[in-house]
């Protein structure tokens, strides 16, 4: 019987309270076949109340758990050395009213902040300049330039973030996709690390 | 005296200008989504060309005495790029991710882009059509 076996934890999982957390569901394994069967089972955490929102589960209580299993196992990690497990307890329900102030807030915000980089960059006066340019005459509204500019401006924030044309252009991540990512990875890696018994000396543990 | 100090001047605009525009990441971000990588030197020297005659223009007297519907793709050229600089600017804030965990709405995050779109839109051009006038 081959003695070897690959785990390969899972970057970050979902489970619900009280949920008693396998090892088959917070890794992948590559063993003998009646290996993985009697493995797969092995309950590598209880979900408690106190855990919270997150729990981290490092490698080594995995490898623990499989070398308690039969000693003589040669247990081979691949991967991430740590599986996040995000406990959906108070799933945040959808609020349409935070969300409407939230929006409110945005678009005023937006709005306002564009009039005063107008008004800071003396707009008004640049394109009444830039109309006796091209033109040789001297109005004091230019809105033939103004009201292309200002449909130009949504639409080059669209272009930016890439949302309307994803489709027609590429599939690559739109910078916010990017972005929203990175944040995710950043707060992952914190949790992992603050989380972690493995890691961090706990007094009250 | 003065040649040495008006160069001086414009080499350090020039170079802030350039800085300024590398860090938000415009040219990089629209050679993604036009599969152009190649002619970067070619994108490079049109950011030169357009700061070196706008400079000349705004400083010299002439008047082109031409027909005033060609501001309409020029504004829209300049709404889109000042668009596109105003998007950068928010990105770099890194506003959007935190919000859309704070209050926990990830899959509502192109409706808030789109608040800030038409935001940027009515602004605009309330401070044209109303404000400016006042």
């Amino acid at each position: 019987m081959n003695k070897t076996v690959y785990v390969r934890l899972k970057h970050r999982i979902q489970a619900k309270p009280n949920e008693r957390i396998t090892l088959n569901k917070i890794a992948k394994i590559i063993a003998d076949e009646a290996l993985i069967s009697k493995m797969g089972d092995q309950i590598i955490h209880q979900i408690q109340s106190k855990d919270k929102t997150y729990v981290v589960i490092d490698v080594i209580n995995v490898i623990e758990k499989i070398q308690s299993i039969d000693p003589s196992l040669d247990v081979q990690p691949v991967g991430p050395t740590q599986t996040i497990v995000e406990i959906q307890n108070h799933r945040k329900k959808f609020a349409p009213v935070l969300f409407f102030l939230v929006w409110l807030l945005l678009f005023v915000g937006s709005a306002l902040t564009i009039m005063n980089f107008h008004e800071d960059v003396s707009m008004q006066r640049m394109h009444r300049n830039l109309y006796q340019f091209f033109t040789g005459n001297k109005i004091d509204k230019p809105l033939i330039l103004q009201i292309p500019y200002s449909i130009g401006l949504g639409l080059g924030m669209v272009l930016f973030f890439n949302h309307v044309f994803k489709k027609k252009f590429n599939e690559e991540p739109s910078p916010l996709e990017v972005e929203i990512f990175n944040y995710q990875m950043d707060l992952d890696q914190y949790i992992a690390i603050n989380e972690n018994k493995e890691s961090v000396k706990n007094d009250d543990d | 005296m003065l040649l040495f100090t008006g160069f001086a001047g414009g080499l350090a605009v020039g170079c802030g200008f350039v800085a300024f525009l590398s860090v938000l990441g415009i040219i990089p971000r629209l050679m993604q989504l036009t599969k152009t990588i190649k002619w970067i030197r070619l994108y490079e020297w049109a950011v030169i060309l357009g700061a070196v005659s706008g400079g000349w223009f705004s400083l010299s007297p002439v008047y082109l005495h031409a027909s005033h519907y060609w501001f309409i793709p020029i504004g829209l050229l300049y709404g889109i790029f000042v668009g596109m600089l105003a998007a950068a600017l928010t990105e770099v804030l890194n506003v959007f991710p935190i919000l859309a965990k704070r209050i926990g709405i990830d899959d509502k995050i192109v409706m808030l882009m789109m608040a800030i779109v038409l935001g940027k839109i009515c602004g605009s051009l309330f401070h044209w059509l109303y404000f400016a006038g006042l």
